[in-house]
């Protein structure tokens, strides 16, 4: 049986909201399954791309294929595969959630009303807790937890839900050094462990680049495609980040050096 | 006590007055509440002037004898679900201020409308049109009351079923849509509904007040309790004591029932903010002391990594 690809562009061009191009000529493909990082300077579409295969956005030109499922006429297929993590910033802190009801909250989605928590939901969504560290704050606020303790609980939101693709965008922005290892490690052993996917958005690979099978490299359209020692071209870096960009070897590791990401090591 | 039991039961305007008091109560709690949470409370405010617009165009249609049957209420009703829908249009990609301004917008057109109607309307009929600007507990009629009750049981119902997905409409519209939730027709539903039950609150609070007495109170609950639960339990208690105690001064001196509820809701929300201030206070005293020790070695932890990575280019 052919597998059929993760994710499938073809010749897709999208609008920000206000009119401007965000994404032109964007073709690529991603096999299934994978671990996929959306790599690129802020602005340069990777949450539109993103929001556009959820079926939030609507292309201008084109199509994108989520496991085989258009973007636009079957939106409701691939929702029921998804589980998203939308950057942390655009969670609403007014409304006095706690850890465990936003953690719940990703399999209570995927029911329907009056979406009563199951013994088993509340066990999947402790033991999500306990992946990211957080399993002690279940009964605390959810608005009074630091940045990269919400961060951390939303990562949870995701693990304990159902769904073989999760996506997240900037899981590690704005994180400490602890929470960012506590998700890389989380993420990377629920991929291991679990038949799914796992697309991430980022403009840093540092942290997760050990585990990364796939790197697409936007600036509004695809700059590079493949392996994440292949993306690390001084060209492609130049391209996207400007020219300060540097690849550096040094004692036989590759460093690629931007502003945005700082150091990032290749072996 | 028993004289006053008597009394309840020897006028009925009272009787009425007690209920609407209640069923007010319900609709702050189960619609101010999540007004509060969207930042939207503007939109009582902005439903509840509409309400009186609705009302000047019913009149008006009444009076002039284009539409004989066209009850001032429906207008009321139909000019608050123009707003919840207008609102709700606004705010489809999730986005607060959107619909702040398209609530002040549709305010402002409906109070419009309803000076460039006065006009037009028999002098006599334009108290109707203020007292939907003032209200008053005490003048509901038997019609008002049920009308009021079926809205608020429609309105409770609605919040019960659908609690979950108001917050998570409120919380992340985006992550509830991308879940697979229809989040465009839980965010309609919420608005339209909430405006129903203000546009008949209206009539008994006034326009000036629904917004003290709708929103005052979730925004008070909002500050001190911590679940969503207790913060509709919350506010419903205060909403309705506000109401009560109102009506009882109004027996007591010659007040406004309705101003009263109105400053002693607002006044719950003055309260909430400063012991939510004195509470933070005694917060930072307990815990400066033991995190002030623990903070110097984890600052020198996180530093250290930091210090190598620049090293290496």
């Amino acid at each position: 049986m052919a597998t059929v690809p993760l994710l499938e562009a073809q010749d897709l061009a999208v609008r920000y909201p206000h009119g401007d191009i965000a994404l032109h000529n964007v073709n690529f493909q991603i096999k299934s399954p994978s671990f996929m990082a959306i790599i690129g300077p802020n602005g340069s579409g990777k949450s539109t791309l993103v929001k556009t295969f959820l079926g939030l956005i609507k292309p201008f030109r084109g199509s994108i294929r989520v496991s085989g499922y258009d973007s636009v006429k079957k939106k409701g297929k691939i929702r029921k595969l998804v589980r998203y993590v939308p950057q942390r910033d655009n969670i609403e802190l007014n409304v006095p959630m706690k850890v465990k009801d936003i953690v719940l909250m990703g399999r209570l989605l995927k029911k329907l009303p009056p979406r009563f928590a199951s013994s088993n939901d509340i066990r999947m969504a402790k033991e999500a807790l306990e992946q990211v560290d957080m399993l002690e704050l279940w009964n605390r606020p959810f608005p009074e937890l630091s940045g990269g303790q919400r961060q951390r609980v939303l990562v949870a939101r995701a693990l304990a839900s159902d769904g073989s693709i999760l996506v997240l965008d900037e899981p590690l922005a704005g994180t400490d050094v602890e929470s960012q290892d506590l998700i890389v490690k989380a993420l990377g052993r629920y991929h291991k462990e679990n038949d799914v996917s796992i697309i991430m958005v980022t403009h840093d690979l540092n942290p997760i680049h050990t585990l990364v099978q796939d790197v697409l490299l936007l600036k509004n359209t695809v700059i590079g495609i493949g392996e994440p020692c292949s993306i690390m071209d001084i060209g492609l870096m130049k391209k996207v980040y400007g020219p300060t960009a540097r690849i550096v070897e040094h004692s036989g590791h590759r460093y690629c050096m931007t502003r945005d990401s700082g150091i990032d090591r290749h072996d | 006590m028993i004289e006053i039991l008597q009394l309840i039961l020897d006028s009925p305007f009272l009787q009425r007055a007690i209920i609407a008091s209640v069923l007010i109560a319900i609709i702050a709690a189960a619609s101010g509440t999540f007004m509060v949470f969207r930042g939207l409370s503007f939109m009582a405010s902005g439903v509840a002037h509409a309400a009186l617009g609705g009302t000047a165009l019913g009149i008006f249609l009444q009076d002039t004898g284009l539409v004989p049957w066209f009850d001032p209420i429906l207008g009321a009703l139909l000019f608050s679900v123009l707003v919840a829908v207008f609102t709700g249009y606004a705010g489809e990609s999730g986005i607060t201020q959107k619909m702040e301004v398209a609530v002040g917008v549709s305010f402002a057109l409906s109070m419009s409308l309803a000076v460039f109607l006065m006009y037009y309307i028999p002098p006599y009929r334009v108290p109707q049109i203020w007292g939907y600007l003032i209200g008053d507990i005490l003048l509901l009629n038997n019609v008002d009351v049920i009308m009021l009750a079926s809205t608020a049981a429609l309105l409770g119902f609605i919040t019960l079923m659908f609690n979950k997905e108001f917050v998570y409409v409120s919380v992340d519209m985006e992550g509830a849509v991308a879940h697979g939730m229809n989040a465009r027709a839980y965010h309609y539903l919420m608005l339209i509904v909430s405006a129903l039950a203000i546009a008949l609150a209206t009539k008994a609070v006034g326009a000036i007040l629904v917004y003290a007495v709708m929103v005052a109170p979730a925004a008070a609950a909002n500050e001190l309790v911590k679940s969503i639960r207790g913060i509709i339990f919350a506010v419903f208690v205060i909403a309705l004591l506000s109401e009560i105690i109102g009506l009882a001064a109004s027996f007591v001196v010659l007040v406004s029932p309705s101003a009263v509820a109105g400053i002693l809701a607002a006044l719950s929300y003055l309260l909430a903010l400063q012991i939510r201030r004195v509470r933070e206070r005694v917060h930072v005293d307990l815990e400066e002391v033991p995190s002030m020790a623990e903070d110097t070695p984890m600052a020198s932890l996180v530093v250290t990594p930091d210090h190598d990575h620049t090293h290496d280019h």
